[in-house]
Formats: C-alpha cells, structure tokens, sequence
C-alpha cells in the first residue's frame, strides 16, 4: 500500500515537472515569435510542390527578423476560393493567399483584395522581369491584381522512344493540326492498332487555349480585360477547326476519349507511361511526373495551331498569390515582401526544377539548377521557351471571366458531347447559350447591368 | 405404419452422440423416448426424420430401408418444441402451407385445413395470427397442421415443454386421444419423465449415448434395469443407498433398517434402491437411527429429507401434513418392497411385498 | 440497428392506438410537469432547431434568389429559379439519370445482397471464409473503391478490358461512353452496398429459427418455395428496411461519381447531389443549388412515402 503511493506520487511529481518545463518553453517559443509579425498563407499546393514551397516559407523566416509567415494547406483550389470569400474579415481569414486561375474574376470582385500593383509602384519593383503573358492574365485594365505564381501553359507531349521505334518522324517544335494528325495516325497503324496516336482532354482548359491559339476571345470585352463581359462565344471558327481535327482522328481511331475530369488526366497520364499513348495535350507542370514516370524518351512541342495560319500563343494557368485587405498595413507589408522572395531569380528557378511550373523571372533561365535540368532533359527546355515567346494580347491572357467553372462545364460537355460524334456547331452553340444564360443572371445577381 | 431401428448410431467428425439404438415400434403405438437433456434424443428423432442424416444402421418405415429417403418421402409428420408456426400466416394458412406449398388441390387443402382445425377446436381462430392466440393455441396449430398433412406417423419434439403446468396436463390427454383418434404412430421425445408415464405405451429411456430400456410404464417404474432408470422416473427420487452385504439373507442400512432376502447374495457391495413412500418414519419410537434435516409439504403428502446416523441422506414420504422440528429425531424402517443393485448399478433383485424375482444379472437368484 | 429500427416501426404502427386512447384519458399535466418536460426536451430542440430547421429554411429561403459571388441573396425572383430548373432539359436529364441510377442501385443490391447471405448461409466448408469476402467492402472508403474501379474500367490497362481483349470481346470505353458511363457507377456503386447489405441480410437470415424450414422439408417443400414463401416474409422488415436505406443513400451519392466520371460523359452520370455539389461549390451559385436542394428532399420524401405505402403492406413484424 505504501510502496503503490510513494510510486504514485512518483508519477505526479514527474508529470508536474514536465508540464512545468513544457510550459516554460512554450512561453518563450511564443515570446520569440511575437516579436514578428505573424502572415497566415493559405496555398492548395500538394506533392513535391507543397514540399517546397514549405522550404521557401522556411528560408523566408530565416532570412528576416520582421515577419513570420505561417503557412496553411487548404485542401482544393474550389474549396479553397469558398473558405476565402467566407472567412474574409474573421481572425480566421489569410493574409496572403493562393488561388486558382479561373477564380481571378470572382477574387477581384469581391473586393477583399489588395491588387499588389500598389506595392510594385511603391518598391519600383521591377516588374518587367516576371514574364507578361503571366502578367496578363492576372491583370485589369493593365493593373496587377496578384502575383503569378505556380504556372504552366500547355504543350504536346510524345514519346520519343516510341516514334523511333516505328521510323516515324517527330513532330515540329511548332506544329500545325494536320502535322499532328500525320504522327498520331502513323503512329496508330504501324503499330497495328496497339498504340493511340493521341489524346486530347475533354478539358475546358484546353479548349480555351485552342481558340486562344487561333487567336479567338472567348468572352466579349476583350476576353473581359475591358470591363465585364455580357456575352461569350464559343463556335469560332478556330474552336471548329480544332474540333474538326478531334473528330477527324477520332474517326480513323488514333484518337483515345479519356473522358473529363481527375481519372480521365490520370489515365491518360497512365496510358502514356506504359507505351499505349504517343502524345498527348497538357499542362507543362507533368514534365516531372513523367520524366520520372517512363524510361522512354519524352519529346515535347508547343501548343499546336490550326493549318494555315501563326499560333497566336496560349494562355496560362495554374494559381496566383492574392493580398487580402482585412490585415493592417504590416501584415500586407509582409505579404508583399513573401511574394518578392518567391518571385526572386534562384527561387523561380529551383520551383521549375522542383515542380515543373515555369521560371516566370526573366534571370532564372541563367541559374545553374535550370541549365542543368535543360541539360538532363532537354525537352524540358520547350515550355519555357514557348512561354517567353508568347507576346500577350486580347485573346491569350486568359478569360478574365467570372462562372469559369461553369464555362469549363459547358465547354466540357460539348466536347463530350462532339467526342461522342455530334454536331459540331448545335453542340457548342447549345453550351453557348447557357453559358449566356448563366452570366446573365449572374451579372443581375451581382448587380452589374 | 410401423419403425424400426436396427443399430442405429450418430457420430459428429469423432464425437459419438448415440450408438447401438435397435427397437421395433409397432403401428399405432404412442412410443415415448425420455432421457436427460443432451442424451441425444431430439437427434434420434430427427434420424428418423431424415432433417441429419443416419451415421451407421438401419432404419425402417413399413419395412422399407428408408435411410436414405428425403423427408418428405418418409410419410411422416412433426411437431416441434416451439411449434415452428410462420408468424406471417393466420392459422388457416399455417395448417395450410404444406399442402399449398405440394400444389394439392385448392378444394382439397380447404377441406383439409377444416377438419383438422375442427379436430383440435381452433376452428373459430382461423383468422388469427400465431401471436395473437395463446400457448396452448400455438400448440394446437401445430398439432392441427400434423393432422392436415394425413401421415400416419407423427413425431414430436417436447411438444409441451413450454407450457405452463396446468395446460401442460390438458394437452397431455388432448394429444393422447387425437393419437387414438386418427390411429397415428406416434414418436414422442420428451425429458419429462411424468409426460412419459402418463401417455405412452411403451417407453425408451435413453442416456450416455444409449438405450438404458425399453418397456411399458408398469415395466419402467417396477422393473427398472439399472439405478439409472430408476432414478429416472418416480418423484421424490428413490433412495439408493451402499450396502456392503455380508450377512446372508439380510442387506443392511443400519441396525434399524435392513431389508430381508429369500435368497442369499453373494458377499459384496450393493446398492439398495426403496421408493421414499416404502420407507416408514417413527417420531415417537424411542429408539431413533436418523435426524430430520428438513421436510417439504405437498399438500396429499409430506417428504422428509433425514440424515442417517452413518451419515447417508434418505427421502420418505408420509401422508398428509406432519408436525416436527428440524433435527428432531426418528426412527427410518423399510417396507420389505426394494430394488437390489449391484456395483455396475445393475439390478439383481426386485421386491415386492415378500415375492422377490432375480433378473438376468443375478443367476443365483430364482422366482422365491 | 435494424432490430432497433423494427422495435420503432412496430411502435410507430401502435401509435395511433395509443394516441386515441390518450383522448379518452385526459392525464393532468401539472405546471411542474411540463418544465420537466421542456428541461429534457429543451436542448435536443435546440440542436434540432440550429443544425436542421434552420438550414432547411435557409434552404428554402435561398431558393427564391439570385446569389452574387459571395453567396449573397441579392435579386428576388421567387419561382423563376424553380421554372428555369424544370424546363431545363440538362436538369431534365440529370434527374431522369438519377432515376435510373437509384432504381438500378437499390434493385441489383437487394437481389445481389440476398444472394450472397443466402449463398454464405449455406454449413459448407469454406463458408465462413466467403463470409468475410462478402462483407468486405464494409470497410472499403469510397476513394480506395474508386480507385479500384477506375482501374478495373480504365480504357489501356484496365482488367476489364484486358479480360475482354483476351476472350477477343469488344473493347469497351466504360467510363467515356454515356451508356456504360451510368453502367460502371451503379456496378461500383452495388459493389460498395454488397457489403453492408450483406451483412444485414445475412444477420436476418441468422434469425430465422431452422425449425421453420425443417417443418416445411418435412412436409416437402420445394428450396425455392421455400425461399419465396418463409424466407422472404420472416425477414421482411430487413428487406424493408435495407431498401429505404439504399434507396436514399443511392440519391445521395456523391464520392464514386465525383472521383470517378465527375458527372461525365456528357452529363450522363451528373446526378441530382452532384449538380448540386458543383452549383454551389464550384459555380458559387447557391440560389440554384438551393433550389436543387429543396426538390431533391421533395423527391426523396415522396419516394420514401410510397415506400412506406407500398412495401410496408408486405412487412410482417413479429
């Protein structure tokens, strides 16, 4: 009995020192960090991506005594943009924030931002360094709304390994439709029907960029850059060409249908990596999962355009870093300097070899870790070139759009619907009037005439 | 429609459940199989059935070797413990269902269905749902539902076991005279001794894996074969009392009660079996060999439970109530009606007011 | 569970004889009673009030409007929301698609759930190992049997289509085609049910006292009458109960078909929750999505009263 208490009071004594310790330390661990400026960053970044972008938050800390930024995984791009349009004004709400592209329109509007213009004009930032198709897109009427960040634009992807294993010359590193349609048929037959020539995403993204590259707006009021558009139009004579060409290799069966959504981008990605896909559109940012992906050689192009006439360049895509303007003026401070620290030379060019978005500062291409990646894989060397080539204009700066999501539902549907064999014109004409529909009622309930 | 079983024996992988079971059982006979619970036998009743298959013997219905007939083609009939009605189906349907279920005849179902509610007198609660009648109901449904399927043979499975006391009595002969009635072979298991006494004709009592004996009421109760059986049947329990026998013609308890023989036994250890009502109780004797330990009232009858002086506990009964304390002293003598057992518990000698018959166990013995 | 669910159904049906007997006997409910009464019922009410009647209003509410980007009623345009859904033939379809769907689901997981208990109901050697197969997808998440289905049905390396290429059967694009779009999710969907379905099919029939079917083989009873006419009626308030159940959580299904068609191809597989999913969440369009909202609960409701009409008339409880 006595022996159970002595341990007992053992037990306790040793509990209250520890909890009296821990204590201790918390309170000077919190001391220190009060002395900072706390900046939440809320990002949707996963993967290698989410790795890294933790070491820059973490070297940011270290650089600089003022500001502390504490960095927040918020799951999804969607669900993302609804937590920061509902917290806004709440101690829960970020003070810098990553969201996706298509949600630039709706961040804007909600005026609970920032437009970091104000800070470039204030530090005389040199802003002609970060690439201006990025730029563009996250602009309005020339005014820079938020830091481009994690981007890429999309590309044709094939494999090298593959070609030349059936004598098939590769295509241009600018290639037209029809440049196309010849290797993914080639590909198809002399393969006796075991190997898809291509695949194009039933993907709004990707939609966009082929009226993009046919130099097309999609929405009036210059893709909404003017001001907010009332109207969009989707059976352009680019969008048709491009559909054309889906069905015309659908039809002779070197086209393969993955369907929309995650599982179609998976497999496709899936069917690439064993050998049964030569080429395929999509986003520069998978030049990592697939160099590590296949032993095959990967070979990549820009964007293809409609036969007869200059690509215009495609847009971008990928997520921008917003300052929210429910902090004081120090946290919005500290944001701003986050942001140049990211945006700096060898950091644009570490994310690219980390992750596969695109080196958006002009002087990382000169930063070793660059070479060297171009070095290893020279393909890897095409996006950003086919970024830096790109000049921004009316139609490849993006939609500046708010119902993007629904757009790209619409867009989607039709290519389903297209992919299944309809009618070209109804299909899209079809998406087009709802999507009219929509941004009607969306502009009433926003209050724009 | 007669049975019969020729060494029938029941084994799980090497778990031996009954073994050796042989007997005839005639057409018409109400033949009850009794035992303790976990004798094995609800399992013989259902070998017989054809529900688990026959390990090793033989079994005949009308002199055919039926072992290996589906149930259904043995021509027989069954009751179950707990009636197995369909809650879902009134009286009518339930009496019905097997009928219905073979495609006879709509009219001849209805007829069916009819009498047999009309012979059990459930012919008003035909509309009713199983839990909407009573116990006794329940049974006669199934009962009713055993006659509508017209077999001449018709098992039971401890069809009263869960009625209550009094409507277990009520039953006992409603069963009995619709046995009569319709003429049936009835095999009824039960491990209610008194259930067995009361209606069957012949009796089988089972236990340890096998047949202890087979015999009539009269049989089972007077002439039991071994300590088992007669511990079995007859309430308040019979006195089986150890004897070491060495003088010749008296076994003897104590001083006091000893039991004469017309014949000498062999020296050696017995076990003297008396019925607690062929024990007499002496309070006012002033010679006592026993001390009451307590006594229970029955109402016609009294059983007293009393220690002998050796230390050996004995039940006897006496008429109506009796006014006596606990450890009050009396004197235990025997009625010259007993059992001799020998060490095997096999008995050797029944008793019966002076005439005294040896069985097969005792070959000394002969008729006194 | 579903004992429990029995025991409610069975005090439901008594109610209304209880409710009349309670006008006959008038009780005398004293002040000091009824503050008992609020004191227990008082916070139960509370969390009912804020976590459902609340929101079902708001619902409601929302309904009526045009929402801005933030989710904000701003124009009242009363019915039109409602007007605009049902003439809308993709909403047409959507619901038509849905309807396929739950009836599809909630029929193949009965049959294939009782199928299955039976099946393992069987004493055979090996049946207890079956047992656990069965009732395995009991504790298979929504995303690890989308991933597993996206495999199976993936167009180059899936095993389906391995399987078929193998045995020179055409090759199918299951989750690009419209038609077999619909036919992968409800086999995946079954497929989750089994499961649980299971497993309270195969508990019922644990229930049913042997005796019955002993008493029916005696008199000589076919298997399938057998089947048919004990079986199905002994566990009638499973079957009941399994079929509401399925039949409502069939409406609301979201996981497999966000993970694995995104409502896709070509809306084929967009059902009721999903539109709803992506009005509100993707589009930001909450007063469509309300009013989505508020038809499908209509929806369901008068489903589940014709349920309750239909099948109960079949239910014995005992």
């Amino acid at each position: 009995m006595m022996k159970m208490r002595q341990a007992l009071l053992k037990t306790i004594g040793t509990a209250a020192a520890i909890l009296t310790i821990g204590g201790v330390w918390a309170t000077q661990v919190r001391a220190q960090a009060t002395k900072r400026t706390k900046v939440v960053f809320w990002n949707e970044m996963t993967g290698p991506a989410q790795q890294k972008l933790n070491e820059f938050v973490k070297e940011f800390n270290q650089s600089q005594t003022k500001y502390q930024v504490v960095s927040q995984f918020e799951g999804n791009y969607n669900e993302a943009v609804q937590k920061i349009l509902n917290t806004h004004g709440t101690d829960a709400s970020p003070a810098v924030f990553q969201s996706m592209d298509i949600s630039t329109s709706q961040i804007y509007h909600s005026g609970y931002t920032t437009p970091v213009q104000k800070f470039v004009d204030q530090d005389h930032y040199d802003i002609d360094k970060i690439s201006p198709v990025a730029r563009a897109f996250y602009s309005e009427k020339g005014k820079l709304l938020s830091m481009p960040f994690n981007t890429s634009q999309p590309v044709l992807y094939y494999n090298a390994t593959l070609l030349k294993k059936y004598h098939i010359t590769p295509p241009p590193t600018d290639p037209s439709y029809s440049d196309i349609t010849r290797v993914a048929t080639q590909l198809y037959q002399r393969s006796h029907q075991k190997v898809k020539g291509l695949s194009v995403e039933i993907y709004g993204w990707l939609f966009e960029q082929f009226m993009a590259n046919s130099g097309e707006s999609m929405a009036n009021q210059a893709d909404g850059h003017n001001g907010t558009p009332t109207k969009v139009n989707f059976d352009t004579p680019g969008a048709i060409k491009a559909m054309k060409w889906v069905q015309e290799n659908l039809k002779s069966g070197a086209l393969m249908n993955f369907g929309s959504g995650s599982s179609a981008s998976a497999n496709e990605m899936a069917a690439f990596l064993s050998g049964k896909l030569g080429i395929f559109l999509q986003s520069s940012a998978d030049i990592s999962q697939l160099t590590a992906g296949t032993k095959d050689k990967l070979g990549i192009t820009y964007y293809p355009h409609p036969d007869g006439q200059k690509a215009n360049g495609v847009a971008i895509g990928g997520a921008s870093i917003w300052i929210s303007n429910d902090k004081p003026a120090t946290v919005q401070r500290g944001s701003w300097e986050f942001i140049k620290f990211l945006m700096k030379p060898e950091n644009q060019a570490q994310w690219q070899a980390a992750t596969g978005y695109l080196a958006l500062n002009k002087d990382s291409q000169q930063e070793k870790v660059l070479q060297e990646l171009y070095q290893k894989v020279p393909a890897a060397k095409v996006p950003s070139e086919q970024l830096s080539k790109t000049k921004p204009d009316e139609t490849n700066s993006g939609v500046f759009l708010q119902g993007l999501i629904q757009e790209r539902t619409l867009t989607q549907t039709a290519m389903d619907q297209i992919y299944n064999g309809s009618n070209i014109k109804n299909s899209l004409q079809q998406a087009e009037d709802a999507m009219n529909t929509y941004i009607k009622s969306n502009n009433q309930a926003n209050g724009v005439k | 429609m007669s049975i019969e079983l020729q060494k029938i024996a029941k084994s799980y992988a090497d778990n031996l459940v009954l073994q050796d079971i042989s007997v005839q059982i005639q057409t018409g006979e109400f033949f009850a199989i009794v035992g303790p619970s976990g004798c094995g036998k609800s399992t013989l009743l259902r070998m017989i059935a054809g529900l688990i298959p026959i390990s090793a013997g033989i079994l005949k219905i009308d002199n055919q070797v039926v072992n290996q007939l589906p149930p259904q083609q043995r021509k027989l009939t069954m009751v179950f413990q707990n009636y197995a009605l369909f809650p879902f189906l009134n009286v009518h349907d339930n009496v019905g269902f097997g009928l219905k279920a073979r495609k006879l005849a709509p009219v001849k179902v209805e007829k069916r269905v009819k009498e047999a509610l009309e012979l059990v007198n459930l012919s008003e609660f035909a509309a009713r749902k199983p839990r909407e009648l009573s116990g006794g109901q329940r049974q006669r449904v199934a009962l009713a539902r055993a006659i509508a399927s017209d077999a001449k043979i018709c098992l039971m499975d401890e069809p009263l076991s869960n009625l209550d006391a009094q409507l277990r009595g009520k039953m006992r002969s409603e069963i009995r005279e619709l046995q009569q009635r319709l003429g049936l072979t009835l095999i009824y298991v039960t491990h209610d001794q008194i259930e067995a006494m009361t209606m069957a004709d012949r009796i089988m009592v089972l236990n340890d894996q096998q047949i202890q004996q087979v015999g009539t009421p009269t049989e089972i109760y007077q002439r039991p074969q071994n300590a088992f059986v007669a511990g079995f049947f007859g309430t308040p329990r019979i006195n089986l009392l150890p004897v070491q026998h060495a003088v010749a013609k008296q076994l003897v308890v104590d001083e006091s009660l000893t039991v004469n023989l017309n014949q000498p036994l062999p020296a050696g250890k017995y076990y003297l079996g008396i019925r607690p009502n062929d024990l007499r109780a002496d309070f006012a004797s002033e010679k006592t060999n026993a001390a009451l330990r307590n006594l229970e009232y029955l109402g016609t009858q009294s059983v007293i439970h009393a220690e002998l002086d050796n230390g050996q506990l004995v039940r006897v009964t006496v008429d109506g109530k009796l006014t006596a304390g606990i450890n009050q002293r009396l004197l235990v003598t025997a009625e010259q009606n007993f059992i001799v057992f020998n060490e095997q518990q096999q008995a050797v000698l029944f008793a019966e007011r002076g005439k005294q018959i040896g069985t097969t166990s005792n070959q000394q013995l002969q008729e006194a | 569970m579903e004992q429990q669910v029995t025991n409610n159904s069975k005090k439901l049906k008594q109610l209304p004889q209880n409710l009349s007997s309670l006008k006959t006997v008038s009780y005398d409910v004293n002040a000091r009673d009824k503050l008992h009464a609020i004191w227990f019922l008082g916070p139960s009410l509370l969390v009912l009030a804020v976590f459902v009647f609340y929101p079902m209003l708001r619902t409601l509410y929302l309904s009526l409007f045009l929402t801005n980007n933030l989710g904000k009623p701003t124009v009242f345009v009363g019915l039109q929301n409602y007007w605009s859904l049902l003439t809308s033939s993709s909403y047409l379809a959507s619901l038509q698609a849905t309807f396929v769907y739950v009836i599809a689901v909630s029929i193949l997981t009965l049959i294939f759930g009782l199928l299955l208990a039976q099946a393992a109901s069987f004493k055979v050697k090996g049946s207890n190992f079956f047992r656990t197969v069965f009732s395995g997808t009991m504790g298979v998440s929504v995303s690890v049997a989308a991933i597993f289905w996206l495999f199976m049905f993936n167009p180059s390396i899936g095993l389906l289509d391995q399987i078929a290429s193998v045995l020179h059967l055409p090759v199918i694009n299951w989750l690009t085609q419209p038609g077999w779009a619909m036919t992968a999710i409800v086999i995946s969907t079954v497929w989750m049910n089994l499961g649980f379905t299971f497993l309270i099919f195969f508990g019922a029939l644990q229930t049913v006292p042997v005796n019955l079917y002993e008493a029916a083989q005696i008199e000589g009873v076919s298997k399938s009458y057998q089947f048919f006419h004990i079986t199905l009626p002994m566990i009638s308030p499973t079957v009941f109960f399994v079929s509401i159940i399925t039949l409502i959580e069939s409406f609301k299904s979201f996981g497999l078909i966000d993970l694995m068609t995104a409502g896709g191809p070509n809306n084929a597989t967009n059902l009721l929750v999903y539109r709803i999913y992506q009005d509100a969440f993707l589009n930001g369009n909450y007063g469509l999505a309300s009013t989505e909202s508020v038809i499908l609960a209509i929806i369901i409701a008068i489903f589940t009263f014709l349920q309750f009409k239909i099948l109960e008339k079949r239910v014995t409880y005992q």
